[in-house]
């Protein structure tokens, strides 16, 4: 009975936080309140927090709390508390400039909401709401043309998914006669369902979520998307674009089938190919983090499709603070004049193959419950190689350079080991794969990198050409969607600069 | 003027004789066009360099009407101006009467006036006006022709193609390292490549890419021949070329500065436009060759036509008992005076109601104080936010100020410890003469580079983890927590976590003791420049400067040479705020340069015999004013006298209470969330540091005028931060040499600067660069919107603008103001034919003040007309 207190606490702090967004607009409240708002918003992460600690798993009518619910909700609470923090200043001045907030909230919280309903229809009803946010965040410069474009694309897209969860649902619900979501996903009740509506279930399902992660084919509108505003883009890449994962995990017992979980990983797979070689290949700094948004997607619907959903979710969230920072921080990219530059100092360091290739053996030996351990294990001595050889950029402190290093290292992975840790009980997945698969994946990633060394040393052939020329054109905007003027000011200055 | 009509038709006329050189219709094409420097130093430069030789009113016609380009705000802009009470009312009719008394009317000076003065204070033309019966069908009868300029891509809708194809090749073609994989065939120049690769674009059609088959793989004849196949005459070219040029200007200026840079900038155009043009064929050649132009009614009549009904008290028989020539005359006439006249009246109507308030506050004799013996004098940059500061620092004790440009005359490259390249650390009109290293000997840097280079290495780390295929997916993993670390510190607060992160880079990049390389060493190995300066260079430098400011007699114990430099955090303009004397950069290393000559005993000794006697106890001392914050950092602090001790220590005292009186002053002016925070300098500081701050300062914004003169005409009296100050005394320079100097150098960087907020302020859109948060930096050279757009040349929209309602800046022309008597300037004047026409042309204005008589001179364009003829 007590438990059910922490459900109603965390409800109603994001009720008011929903209320602070709406009194917000008034023109009447001083802006001096967007502190308080903002603030706020840390209410409902610190109300999961202390549901998570204090009582775990919890239903209440529709609603359905467990450690992923109450870890989303602690997650985009800081989230979305850091960027409204941030547009605080750095929107001052902006036309819109309350709705922003208004519309940062919306799309944050409804987002939260999400992966705390119980309930098939308020799954099918919350799965749009922050796609309905976003693009409206997106619309909002509305006197801009190219903004007004994407926001279009991106609802059609969204409208799509949405389409495509509400559809699910509905049908799993009339067909299995329960609308609850746990019982509806039980073994029992799926057997009801004939074999090709599993199959349809599951196509329709893998379509919700790879539209939202910008996954191939579907990677125009996340492309284009650099025409919002940074701190909007921040929360479309630390949030908006994890929702497919979480999706696919939420129904796990139904999206089960062997031949899903191969498309899935072929679509991801060929995401992170293009979505890598996208930020390969372009110079804008902003396109070159979206390019690498599709690849981070893509390695956690890899993860999907192996049937790892808890190192998905870590991965979702480690992502989503990777990715925020660097989009708020994208100002700081222009190196000022008169700082040393770098030059190869030491000789080459052999040896970081060796090392990676022990390290990630280890890895492999050492975690042999984890799942999608053989691609951690790759990735990880990819990585241990790359940074040893650093050390031949550097001659004075590069040892010291290279142990800080490693003790950033040690600390990242206890955190996403804690966190696994947390999420271990918490995501059963109804999909093992075969060891073969996982084999295939890992044999994949390694001869895509083959081919990646292949080419660079290649770089002239037309191979490679049509390559590069291949992945400028799928990273590159459609006119439309570009301008080269900001036309708006000028006829913003024409409209008049009068006070409010 | 008369009208020009340019047609870009294939006229049946066959082709005339005597084709000009391809590169001379370029190099004529590109002057409406200014180069671009990378975003890294930015160098605040004028967008109509090239158009100096006409007059201001003329460009700014020539661009409108054939460009669509506006010179001058909008008229909401003169509104909220006037209501705010900047402009004078009766300015406005003063000059409407001087403009009616110079210009050639096509009516009774009655008429013309009334139709004028209700154009200047009326929007549009009453609705009931352009109702009038018949006023259509004789608009009609009066067609006026376009003049405007349209590219045939323009006239097909396919510029935005063509223009997303240009961005696309050149910031792939421009990148400085940010790619991974670098554009292929960069080798063979912009067109080479770009020939090599687009018929392998996948975003071209198959008939398109069919088409370049046998396309010319050179440039010159590339050029040519698009030309020719998209049927443009050898007499409109050069227009057709600009309107390519101008369709994206950035990108265009890039490759100006870059094709500068290698030694050939017409050919670095060539490619540029040989691109441009080849695919603009590429993608138009089906519709081949266009229709002539519909050259009917392309801009209202029935409006101009309607005013002069209305307000010129005409009827409509009046009207049509007017000769062709006449009506032709008149609507001619009410055209360009609403496009173009009323508000160059209003501009200048702006620009004398300022005139007249500086003109009031300067020549207000203020009661002499007893001249008390300065305890140390402070030497600082014209820039303009050196203004308040120099009044504060002024106020709070026994000091003197003085202004000049913030390289201190120091034509020099500069190359820090370790650095890999050399920056021309001064004006961007001046070439370096010299190079100037800094070195350390190898015990002292050993620990600055280790402290360094642990930094370093974490962030190479990172950096080459995100370039790796496979590495790259795992760096959320690995640095995910440390990142989310740092921004819930931000964001929580924002001034403590940003003082940490700003702390810890300082002390990373605390620099050991270094030596400069003031004394001939040689040679640079790539520029050829010598490094350091011979001994009667050293003192030449010394001497010029303390004469150009005039100081040369009674120096306090302790002198401060002040560079500057701003501090921001995550601004990619940062350098838009540093020195633009010192080539957008900080301008410490010049005012290091300088101190450490000027302590130099054998400097001493060379001065003393020409004259300028240094006392032995007086000590030079490098500082930085960081105009983020109002503060001053000591750069290198020498051994001390007793005396120049006794003043640092007083200056120290003193420094605390200016930076206080100073920050007050700023953030009245600033913009707040709410309401204005207590304590200014904390709320300073913690602009400097927030990584969210899209404002942290104003930077040069409402700039408006430059003072070359004595302190004594300024001091102690609030200018409001809107005037470079350059301290001059004409009793020093008997030769003039040093006011040509000064206009030549400083005063020209001025009117950069004033003309690039100006531009940025007008045509946010077009020669600013938009809003700062939809931008995105792209290969490390500059920034553009959103998903890409021109290369953005000028100042961001929140540099200008308080908000999206509310312009900061006042686009106002630079006043230039001398100290001198007349005969001084005509001289000047005289000597300097750029100066004059810069003046004459309206792109800058000048006056001059009288010392004996203490009048104000105002130097017209009419004046100087009159004086020509004498």
């Amino acid at each position: 009975m007590g438990n059910e207190w922490f459900a109603w606490g965390w409800l109603a702090a994001i009720a008011a936080v929903f209320l602070s967004a709406i009194v917000w607009l008034s023109p009447r409240v001083s802006e001096r309140y967007v502190h308080v708002h903002v603030w706020l918003l840390l209410l409902p992460g610190a109300a999961a927090l202390s549901g998570w600690i204090g009582a775990g798993g919890v239903d209440i009518g529709p609603w359905r709390f467990d450690a992923v619910s109450w870890l989303s909700a602690v997650y985009i609470s800081l989230l979305s508390w850091a960027i409204q923090r941030f547009s605080t200043r750095y929107l001052h001045g902006d036309r819109r400039y309350r709705l922003y907030f208004s519309l940062l909230t919306w799309t944050s919280f409804a987002a939260s909401l999400t992966w705390a309903a119980g309930d098939l229809r308020l799954i099918a009803v919350c799965w749009g709401l922050p796609l309905v946010g976003l693009v409206a965040l997106t619309a909002l410069k509305k006197e801009w043309e190219p903004a007004q474009f994407v926001a279009r694309q991106m609802g059609m897209l969204f409208l799509a998914s949405w389409i495509a969860v509400a559809l699910t649902v509905v049908w799993l619900g009339v067909r299995v006669g329960e609308w609850t979501l746990v019982s509806a996903l039980s073994a029992e009740r799926l057997a009801r369902l004939a074999l090709w509506e599993r199959t349809v279930m599951n196509g329709l399902l893998m379509l919700a979520a790879v539209i939202p992660a910008g996954q191939w084919p579907f990677h125009r509108w996340l492309m284009e998307s650099v025409v919002t505003p940074t701190p909007v883009s921040a929360v479309m890449h630390a949030g908006l674009v994890n929702a497919g994962g979480l999706l696919l995990w939420r129904f796990s017992p139904l999206f089960s089938e062997t031949w899903a979980h191969v498309v899935l990983f072929l679509i991801a797979f060929a995401s992170i190919l293009i979505g890598t070689g996208v930020s390969f290949v372009h110079v804008d700094y902003k396109r070159q983090l979206v390019g690498s948004t599709m690849a981070q997607m893509g390695v956690m619907l890899v993860q999907c499709a192996l049937g790892a959903y808890g190192a998905a979710v870590v991965h979702l969230v480690l992502h989503g603070l990777f990715k925020a920072t660097l989009f708020l921080q994208s100002g700081s990219v222009v190196s000022r004049v008169g700082r040393a530059g770098l030059r190869k100092t030491g000789s080459a360091w052999p040896g970081g193959i060796i090392l990676g290739v022990l390290l990630g053996w280890a890895f492999w030996q050492a975690a042999p419950h984890e799942p999608a351990r053989l691609l951690s294990a790759l990735l990880l001595a990819a990585s241990a190689t790359v940074a040893w050889g650093r050390l031949t950029d550097f001659r004075e402190g590069r040892w010291l350079g290279f142990a800080v290093v490693v003790a950033l290292a040690l600390v990242s992975e206890t955190v996403r080991h804690q966190f696994m840790v947390l999420l271990h009980n918490g995501m059963p997945s109804a999909f093992l794969p075969p060891a073969s698969f996982e084999w295939l994946v890992f044999a994949l990633f390694v001869a895509a990198a083959l081919v990646a060394v292949w080419i660079a040393n290649r770089r002239s052939s037309m191979l490679a050409i049509h390559l590069y020329m291949w992945l400028v054109h799928l990273g590159e905007p459609r006119p439309a969607a570009t301008e080269a003027h900001p036309r708006y000011l000028a006829s913003y200055l024409k409209e008049g600069m009068a006070h409010e | 003027m008369s009208r020009t009509v340019v047609s870009i038709e294939r006229s049946s006329s066959t082709k005339k004789g005597g084709a000009r050189p391809l590169a001379v219709m370029v190099s004529e094409a590109a002057k409406v066009i200014a180069p671009l420097w990378p975003i890294s130093a930015f160098i605040a430069r004028h967008p109509w360099m090239g158009m100096e030789d006409k007059s201001f009113v003329d460009a700014a016609d020539r661009l409108q009407e054939a460009y669509g380009l506006d010179l001058y705000p909008p008229m909401a802009v003169f509104h909220a101006a006037l209501s705010k009470g900047e402009i004078d009312v009766s300015f406005i009719e003063r000059r409407l009467q001087r403009w009616l008394d110079d210009e050639p009317l096509p009516a009774p000076r009655h008429e013309a006036e009334r139709l004028c003065r209700a154009l200047l204070w009326n929007d549009a033309v009453p609705e009931e006006a352009l109702q009038m019966p018949k006023l259509i069908e004789l608009a009609a009868a009066m067609p006026l022709r376009s003049v405007s300029i349209r590219t045939g891509s323009v006239r097909l809708g396919l510029e935005k193609r063509l223009d997303q194809q240009m961005i696309k090749w050149c910031k792939l073609f421009y990148d400085r390292g940010e790619a991974v994989w670098a554009l292929p065939h960069r080798e063979h120049g912009f067109y080479g490549s770009w020939r090599r690769l687009a018929p392998l674009d996948p975003s071209l059609s198959k008939e398109e890419r069919k088409r370049l088959f046998d396309w010319p793989h050179h440039p010159e004849e590339a050029l040519q021949r698009a030309l020719e196949q998209l049927g443009v005459q050898d007499e409109e070219a050069v227009a057709y070329l600009e309107a390519h040029l101008l369709a994206l200007p950035g990108w265009a200026g890039m490759m100006v500065w870059q094709s500068r840079r290698a030694g050939d900038e017409i050919g670095g155009l060539i490619n540029y436009l040989a691109v441009r043009l080849s695919l603009e064929w590429v993608f138009t050649a089906p519709h081949l060759p266009l229709k002539e132009e519909e050259n009917g009614d392309d801009r209202a009549v029935g409006p101009l036509l309607a005013a002069w009904i209305h307000w010129g008290g005409m009827t409509l028989d009046d009207w049509r008992r007017l000769s062709f020539e006449d009506r032709q005359a008149r609507l001619v006439f009410a055209d360009r005076f609403w496009r173009i006249g009323r508000r160059h009246l209003w501009l200048e109507a702006w620009e004398d109601t300022y005139e007249a308030k500086l003109k009031e506050a300067v020549l207000t004799r203020q009661p002499e104080e007893p001249k008390e013996q300065a305890a140390a004098q402070l030497l600082f940059c014209i820039d303009v936010r050196s203004e308040p500061f120099r009044r504060h620092v002024e106020a709070v004790g026994p000091f003197e100020t003085y202004g000049c440009a913030g390289f201190f005359g120091l034509p020099i490259q500069t190359r820090v410890l370790d650095g890999d390249d050399a920056h021309p650390s001064c004006p961007a009109i001046v070439a370096p003469q010299h190079e100037i290293n800094e070195t350390a000997s190898p015990e002292m840097a050993a620990p600055y580079r280790r402290r360094r280079d642990l930094f370093r290495f974490v962030g190479q780390t990172f950096k080459k983890i995100k370039q790796h295929m496979l590495a790259g997916l795992l760096l959320p993993e690995m640095s995910g927590p440390w990142l989310g670390l740092h921004t819930i510190a931000r964001s929580a607060a924002p001034a403590w976590a940003g003082q940490v992160i700003h702390q810890a880079e300082m002390s990373a990049q605390q620099k050991p003791k270094t030596t400069l390389s003031l004394d001939c060493q040689g040679h640079d190995e790539t520029t050829g420049l010598p490094i350091g300066l011979t001994k009667e260079e050293q003192v030449q430098y010394v001497k010029q400067l303390l004469v150009n400011i005039g100081l040369t007699s009674s120096f306090a114990p302790l002198v401060v040479v002040c560079g500057h430099e701003s501090e921001t955090t995550n601004n990619p303009y940062a350098s838009a705020l540093d020195c633009g004397a010192c080539g957008g950069a900080a301008g410490a290393f010049n005012a290091r340069v300088f101190a450490a000559l000027a302590n130099l005993p054998h400097v001493r000794d060379g001065l003393a015999r020409e004259g300028i006697v240094i006392p032995d106890e007086t000590v030079f001392v490098a500082a930085e004013h960081i105009t983020t914050v109002d503060e001053l950092r000591w750069v290198e602090v020498p051994p001390l006298s007793e005396a120049a001790e006794a003043a640092f220590r007083q200056l120290k005292q003193a420094l605390g209470e200016a930076s206080r009186r100073a920050n007050a002053e700023r953030m009245a002016k600033l913009p707040h969330v709410g309401q204005t925070p207590r304590d200014p300098v904390a709320e300073a500081q913690r602009r400097a540091v927030d990584w969210s701050e899209i404002r942290p300062e104003w930077g040069l914004a409402r700039n408006a005028a430059f003072l070359i003169g004595c302190r004594k005409l300024t001091k102690g009296k609030d200018l409001n931060g809107r005037v470079f100050l350059h301290s001059y005394d004409w009793r020093e320079d008997p030769t003039g040499e040093a006011l040509a100097g000064i206009i030549a150098g400083p005063a020209t960087v001025g009117q950069w600067i004033n003309l690039q907020y100006y531009a940025s302020t007008v045509a946010p859109h077009h020669y600013g660069s938009g809003d700062k948060t939809t931008q995105t930096v792209t290969g490390s050279i500059g920034v553009m919107q959103g998903n890409g757009s021109d290369l953005l040349a000028g100042l961001p929209w929140q540099s200008v603008a308080a908000s999206d309602r509310e312009l900061f800046h006042a686009p106002l022309r630079l006043l230039v103001i001398i100290e001198a008597p007349s005969y001084y300037i005509e001289q000047l004047l005289d000597r300097n034919e750029e100066f004059r026409r810069k003046v004459q042309n309206g792109w800058l204005r000048l006056a001059s003040i009288d010392p004996a008589s203490g009048a104000w001179v105002n130097w017209e364009a009419g004046r100087l007309a009159s004086m020509q003829q004498r």
